[in-house]
């Protein structure tokens, strides 16, 4: 249904003339005496409704289901016309509602049986109809300023039901001719203004109404084209019962609604709470809902209709939810509906069971036997929808499981981890517009957008990829570093998390370095903790320009850090391979600690390079007959920064100044594996043949082959 | 979509092709050569396409069948254009198709969406010689436009004929690439069946909208709290290794030749970041949202068909700054970093959504309706229950009290009004000896509260009034007295 077709505007016209209090002549018993109270008590009279009440409810019935089943984009005009046209809403979003026309009816009250019937007309209130519909919606506002120039093209159609007694068919006619006729006078007024419309299509839809009993003095007739702009109906109604069927039917044509009854839905008697029975709920909703049906041709539409009406009903099972599980279900629509009989027990039992949180499976009743769940009902935020589930098979079935394709085989994704990080990025709605430093709106989606694109900045997708996210101690500055601005609390957090990482590397406190990939036992511990605080750098790098707070994190790191002089370096080597001797039956890991230096250099050369795999810059063929191929992408900002050669003093001028250049232009460029893996700015050249010749052929002959 | 492959076995395709130097060739061994193409690129490019084939001439004959059912369907018909006489022929059903009884109707339009291909094993001039073409394009007309006549330009060639089922491959069957983000993690990734772009049933524009090349993922939402949205369709995505030359190494691709399965081996081996949210999604129940335009999401999640093969899926919602009333208008959802507290609780107890709508549904707030005499007697019933029960039930009482004055006085049925008074005034003069003094005052107080709003005068008979319990000394010493 389109959004400015008829059914965006709906104006209601109902007499208020002194014969609308007639009655209906349809009774309705109110006091039901209970029966061990009624000896010798004779129950009080039987009470009718007035014709007026009688339209009055079926009218705002018809609200009612249109409003469940479509809460936006479908108005409702209400007029009353006695003396003169009294209109009870408008066409705002917020005047649409069954309480706002309820509370402007009682204002109205009865029609005064005793006011002079020459004076009161119907005639007001069509004529006010007509100018209610050349009165512009929000929604046609707001499609109008979007499309600007195109303005033209927003439809403007529109519906008015007119509920009266007409005397006779040329009474009708008149009324017809009426509208008409004031549809002409108003389009011409509305080609003049800005804030009316045209109306482009009407249709009236008259209905006459008349005590059960009477004879009708007016015959129905089928939907009439009277003008290109004008179609008009009638239907000649008794009042009661009759006219809220008529007014059922209505709204399920105008809205294009379909009936669906729930049949078998278990429920316990009122009277026997340990007896329950099955019963049955008519629902109503758009009719795609059923469009399954209608496109396979197998449509179960039961004979089910109450009153003799017309109506056909598509019965389907209730399926009682074995748990509360939940599962995402391939749904092909959604749409809300309304319970015929919305105040029945049946009815409000099923409401109530829906709105409390839970879904119900419905089942297609097949004479084969064989089940097919087509439809779900289920609430969402106090609006019962119903769901179509696709029942038909799918292209997708048997598809290639995902551990077939890329990236399939590896099997230390840190999928926990990233769960930890959705987590992190759940959305939730902002409802009261945010505005940014310069004014701007703030659009919180771009937020979210934001806060991805920092979260992932420094993201390694496997555990050995990873030194620092396999450590507990690093957390709290790893959580905090990516926000976008830090407190001063943060700050010291994440300074602590450095000191503490100095204290471990003191105490020479093993880490959790992955061994994957890497030939012989792991690198050395010193070498573990170069390899972490490198890892850590180049996350700390990559958010120093979200703040300051940033930058003095990054201070901390590289002032903690600091490493002294290569000489320096080989003494406390030294010292701490005496160190090593004694942790490392605790540690549990044995070291080669009487390797030659130049051994522990090339080690140095061959982690350095993994972690290179790692920041994903390049991928480095370990040896030549490697498997591996480079994948080559572009070089982003949180790209390795070569480590910086610090001193233990306080920095000059001169070396602050030149770290910044070197971090600049390391940016720019993939620094060359030799330069990075110098010592003293000498690279070793042809270190793979040293290798080969050594005592690592045999390794590395085993490792190429897996 | 899935494709039937119907092709023209009819004597006129045996008509010789000639070409120079060569041997010869007949208008059949062209198609076949234009499907074997056809086949071979769906067989790379394209490999969960599903096809059959149909040849037809007097008779059909479904020479390889379906192994699924389906919901719409591509068709390639291959035929000469020459569509035969007489009775039977196209050009006959064509004219009689509006004669035609339900039972025997016309085959076009086919009863679910879909598209018709007709491949012409004939060039233009050819067609156009006769009325075949027309009688060609009527068929495309019946089947609501969808679809396309292809002929071969120039002479009857191999060549030739590979050109024109290479149009066909580019307008129907080209793998839709994308890169799927979130961030700066990236991943390579093939989209199937490829989305098709979808026209927004409005007037105003209807301008089909095709999705983003660049999938970003904007977050992520519980499982429980998207709760099986409406989706447009499904579609799987495939994480896929693009070398130098643009191709791709698809997913689980069986080719003989070595070399293939290698590098898909080493494929296997290079973490994917498709792999990684895969796993994730399904260990942590969730779904991420994914930006497919401007108003365009859908969604990606972990879809498993047996127990053991699992893949990630992505689902279309309808275009819309508003695609599920339930989570509201998608721009205005944000990280939960920007609320003051987080929405979803310190122990992940509690959740931002579903929105609440402002205004409750007729189910959803205890409506008054009264079309059926057992409505109305309900309501009255729940008064005359409670009433028996005063004071105790003082305040249900007249919560159901003011509820029926409020719906008599909005229909204007002031005669339920008095005729629940006269009802009140008699259980007041029934009640048993034993009866709490108030019970007499409170339905005497509520009798005449009625008759003075069934009068219609304004005070009483106001809409927002509401008739309060009388205050008495017994109910306020009998509370002290508790």
């Amino acid at each position: 249904m389109k959004i400015f077709s008829e059914s965006h505007k709906t104006v209601f016209v109902v007499d208020h003339c002194p014969y609308m209090a007639e009655s209906c002549r349809q009774h309705v018993e109110f006091d039901m005496l209970v029966k061990n109270r009624t000896q010798g008590i004779i129950p009080l009279a039987p009470i009718s409704k007035s014709l007026w009440t009688c339209s009055v409810e079926s009218s705002m019935e018809y609200c009612r289901i249109m409003y469940d089943i479509f809460p936006f984009k479908k108005l409702v005009n209400f007029i009353v016309s006695d003396s003169g046209a009294h209109i009870l809403n408008s066409w705002t979003q917020e005047d649409q509602n069954l309480q706002e026309l309820m509370a402007a009816l009682a204002a109205v009250g009865p029609p005064n049986p005793r006011a002079d019937p020459e004076c009161c007309s119907i005639l007001h209130g069509l004529v006010a109809a007509v100018e209610t519909l050349c009165k512009i919606t929000e929604y046609q506002h707001e499609a109008r300023t979007m499309l600007m120039e195109n303005a033209e093209r927003v439809g403007n159609r529109g519906r008015i039901i007119c509920i009266t007694n007409a005397k006779s068919d040329s009474h009708v006619r008149m009324l017809e001719d009426c509208v008409q006729e004031t549809i002409h006078e108003h389009n011409k007024l509305a080609a003049n203004s800005d804030h009316l419309m045209q109306i482009q299509k009407c249709e009236l839809v008259l209905i006459h109404t008349y005590p059960v009993g009477e004879d009708s003095l007016v015959s129905d007739r089928f939907k009439k084209e009277l003008s290109p702009v004008l179609t008009s109906e009638v239907h000649s109604v008794r009042a009661g019962r009759h006219l809220a069927t008529k007014l059922n039917v209505l709204v399920q044509q105008h809205f294009d609604l379909a009936s669906t009854t729930i049949t078998n839905i278990p429920m316990k008697e009122e009277q026997h709470a340990n007896t329950s029975a099955n019963y049955d709920v008519e629902l109503l909703h758009h009719k795609d809902a059923h469009v399954d049906f209608i496109k396979s041709g197998d449509n179960h539409i039961g004979g089910n209709s109450r009153e003799g009406t017309f109506k056909e009903t598509v019965t389907l099972k209730w399926c009682t939810p074995r748990t509360n599980s939940v599962e995402l279900h391939y749904c092909t629509g959604a749409y809300r509906i309304s319970p015929v009989d919305v105040n029945s027990r049946p009815s409000s039992c099923l409401t109530n069971f829906l709105l409390n949180g839970r879904s119900v499976l419905l089942e297609q009743p097949r004479k084969s036997g064989s089940k097919v769940i087509s439809h779900m009902l289920s609430s969402h935020g106090g609006e019962i929808f119903l769901h179509v589930l696709s029942s038909s098979r799918s292209i997708l079935e048997d598809p290639p499981s995902i551990s077939e394709g890329c990236g399939g085989r590896v099997t230390d994704y840190r999928i926990t981890d990233f769960g930890e990080f959705m987590r992190e990025n759940r959305l939730t709605p902002f409802l009261d517009p945010r505005y940014k430093i310069d004014g701007s709106l703030e659009i919180p989606l771009e937020r979210a957008k934001d806060q991805l694109e920092k979260h992932t900045r420094y993201w390694p997708m496997i555990i050995s990829q990873t030194t620092i996210f396999n450590m507990q101690a690093v957390v709290p500055l790893a959580s905090v570093i990516v926000k976008e601005a830090l407190t001063d609390e943060d700050v010291l957090n994440c300074q602590k998390t450095i000191y503490n990482l100095v204290d471990m590397e003191r105490k020479n406190d093993p880490l959790p370095i992955s061994t994957v990939g890497t030939r012989g036992k792991g690198p050395k511990r010193d070498e573990q903790y170069r390899i972490m605080w490198n890892e850590l750098e180049t996350l700390v790098r990559a958010h120093i320009n979200n703040s300051d707070k940033h930058q003095r994190v990054l201070e901390c790191l590289l002032a903690c850090r600091s490493k002294p002089p290569e000489e320096e370096e080989r003494k406390k080597r030294g010292r701490k391979r005496e160190d090593k001797e004694d942790k490392s039956e605790k540690s549990g890991k044995d070291y080669e600690l009487e390797k030659p230096w130049q051994e522990s250099e090339r080690l140095k050369g061959l982690l350095d390079r993994e972690k290179e795999e790692l920041a994903e810059a390049e991928v480095i063929k370990d040896s030549p007959d490697s498997p591996e191929p480079p994948n080559k992408k572009p070089l982003v900002t949180m790209d390795e920064i070569p480590p910086v050669e610090k001193t233990k003093g306080p920095m000059s001028l001169l070396s602050l100044w030149s770290n910044r250049i070197n971090t600049a232009n390391s940016r720019k460029h993939q620094e060359f594996t030799g330069r990075l893996n110098s010592v003293n700015n000498k690279a070793e050249l042809y270190q793979h043949l040293k290798e080969e010749n050594g005592m690592e052929t045999t390794e590395n002959g085993k490792a190429s082959r897996q | 979509m899935p494709t039937v492959v119907v092709m023209d076995v009819s004597l006129s395709m045996t008509r010789p092709v000639s070409v120079e130097g060569s041997e010869e060739y007949q208008r059949k061994h062209l198609a076949v050569h234009g499907l074997t193409m056809l086949f071979e690129h769906m067989a790379t490019n394209y490999k969960l396409e599903f096809t059959a084939l149909v040849v037809f001439s007097s008779l059909w004959e479904l020479m390889v069948p379906f192994t699924r059912d389906y919901n719409t369907l591509q068709v390639v018909l291959v035929t000469d254009g020459c569509l035969g006489i007489g009775r039977g022929s196209l050009r006959h059903s064509l004219a009689t198709c509006n004669q035609r009884n339900e039972s025997s109707r016309f085959p076009l339009p086919f009863p679910f969406p879909s598209k018709l291909y007709i491949m012409c094993m004939a060039n233009l001039e050819e067609l156009q010689s006769s009325d075949s073409l027309d009688c060609l394009e009527r068929l495309v007309d019946l089947n609501n436009g969808e679809g396309q006549i292809f002929t071969i330009d120039g002479p009857l060639c191999l060549k030739n004929v590979q050109s024109m089922f290479g149009k066909l491959i580019d307008l129907a069957y080209t793998p839709f690439h994308a890169v799927l983000k979130c961030g700066h993690l990236t991943s390579d990734v093939q989209v199937f069946p490829r989305p098709e772009p979808f026209i927004i049933d409005e007037e105003i524009d209807p301008i089909p909208k095709a999705i983003n090349t660049d999938l970003e993922i904007v977050g992520f939402i519980d499982i429980a709290d998207i709760s099986s949205p409406p989706v447009l369709s499904r579609h799987l995505v495939l994480p896929i290794a693009l070398n130098k030359e643009g191709d791709e190494m698809g997913p689980g691709i069986t080719d003989d030749t070595e070399d293939e399965n290698s590098a898909n081996q080493i494929a296997g081996k290079i973490p994917n970041f498709c792999v990684l949210l895969h796993g994730s999604l399904k260990v942590e129940g969730m779904v991420a949202i994914v930006q497919l335009g401007p108003e365009w999401h859908g969604m990606l999640y972990s879809q498993a068909d047996s127990k053991k093969k699992s893949n990630l899926m992505m689902s279309l919602f309808e275009p819309g700054p508003e695609p599920l009333p339930w989570l509201g208008k998608m721009a205005q959802l944000g990280p939960i970093s920007d609320a003051k507290e987080n929405p979803y609780g310190e122990d992940d107890n509690k959740s931002p959504f579903p929105l609440q709508p402002k205004n409750k549904r007729s189910y959803a707030q205890n409506v008054t309706v009264w079309i059926k005499p057992s409505g109305l007697q309900t309501d009255v019933q729940k008064i005359l229950r409670n009433a028996r029960k005063l004071p105790e039930k003082t305040q249900t009482f007249y919560k159901e009290l003011n509820r029926l004055r409020k719906a008599a006085l909005a229909f204007g049925f002031l005669d339920l009004l008095k005729g629940v008074a006269d009802m009140l005034e008699r259980e007041c003069t029934l009640l048993p000896d034993t009866a709490h003094p108030d019970a007499a005052f409170q339905l005497t107080h509520a009798a005449q509260q009625l008759k003075a709003a069934s009068n219609g005068t304004s005070e009483y008979a106001a809409y927002d009034h509401n008739i309060t319990p009388l205050q008495t000394d017994f109910s306020s010493s009998s509370t002290e007295r508790i």
